[in-house]
């Protein structure tokens, strides 16, 4: 057993595919539909066959209601780890993203915030080296 | 060997792809040897839409204002939506959205049969694949309709069928777009 994807619930996969390739620098893995069900998902090109994130449209209520609620109370719904998260918050900052956090220093290591325009604050993660 | 086994789609045909903006929409013209009213209950009737649709519903569409939870079938998560009924004029005009998907049928009486026309908006890049599986669900629905049910074919059954293979191919071909490879590069065997 492995994990091999997560979800998280976005409210225009479009809009989100464009986010998470173009300003987040993913890289789009599967992407196809049956009916109006549409599975997508990215992964990073750091590590092409690691775990994927599945962009999910967000049509249920109930899971609206708890994006919604996280969102407003500041809580991630995804963290993403990298090795330079300065340097990510640069980058990421000049593609237009908004950050909610600038890099800050916390406990075993650094993070940062961001919108990712689809209803989600992603969190990016540096883990400390001591 | 039963029925479904027997059975091998007719080539692609009925179908045309509509751009309005960002929105695509799919139109699907079938002629049935059926009255539009027995064609109008396997439109709407729970019972009569396990036998051919590719969703669930747990409720009956004929009447507006209707509100009716369909799932869809074979979808790789659960997934399950919500829709009012949003015009039903019996035999002839049925409104309704499945997922994001706007729903319009129109049965046209010729006379002891129907011309069933069905509008469905769908995303792009996955025009050809919805044209194949309802001109699949289309040739389910004619057989149930006739008394000789061949069994629902939607989902995993649909896409593994070369029948369902060959007319997304072919749908691809008429609408002039590519179409995803089926099946997709990650579930292949290495």
């Amino acid at each position: 057993m492995k994990i091999k994807v997560t979800s998280l619930y976005v409210d225009d996969q479009n809009k989100a595919l464009r986010f998470y390739t173009e300003v987040l620098g993913f890289a789009k893995k599967t992407d196809f539909s049956q009916g109006p069900y549409r599975w997508l998902t990215v992964a990073s090109p750091e590590e092409p066959n690691g775990t994927e994130l599945q962009l999910a449209l967000n049509d249920n209520p109930a899971a609206k209601a708890y994006q919604q609620a996280i969102f407003q109370q500041g809580q991630p719904a995804a963290m993403f780890f990298t090795e330079d998260v300065k340097g990510d918050y640069e980058r990421i900052k000049a593609r237009g993203a908004e950050f909610t956090m600038p890099p800050t220093d916390v406990t075993g290591s650094t993070i940062a915030m961001l919108k990712d325009t689809c209803g989600n604050l992603i969190q990016l993660t540096q883990l400390a080296r001591y | 060997m039963t029925n479904l086994q027997q059975y091998t789609p007719g080539p692609a045909s009925g179908a045309q792809i509509r751009k309005d903006g960002e929105k695509w929409t799919l139109i699907l013209v079938r002629e049935l040897r059926h009255a539009p009213e027995k064609v109008w209950q396997a439109l709407t009737d729970p019972a009569h839409l396990r036998e051919w649709a590719p969703f669930d519903a747990d409720g009956n569409l004929g009447t507006v204002g209707t509100t009716v939870k369909l799932t869809t079938v074979g979808a790789p998560a659960p997934h399950v939506t919500e829709t009012t009924v949003t015009r039903a004029d019996a035999p002839e005009v049925l409104e309704y959205k499945w997922g994001g998907f706007d729903m319009r049928w129109e049965l046209e009486d010729l006379g002891g049969g129907t011309r069933l026309t069905l509008w469905t908006n769908i995303g792009h890049r996955f025009i050809a694949m919805g044209a194949a599986g309802w001109h699949i669900c289309f040739d389910v629905l004619d057989h149930l309709l006739s008394g000789k049910p061949i069994g629902r074919m939607v989902g995993p059954e649909a896409m593994k069928f070369g029948g369902w293979q060959r007319l997304n191919a072919e749908y691809a071909k008429q609408f002039g777009i590519e179409t995803p490879k089926w099946p997709p590069q990650a579930a292949q065997k290495p």
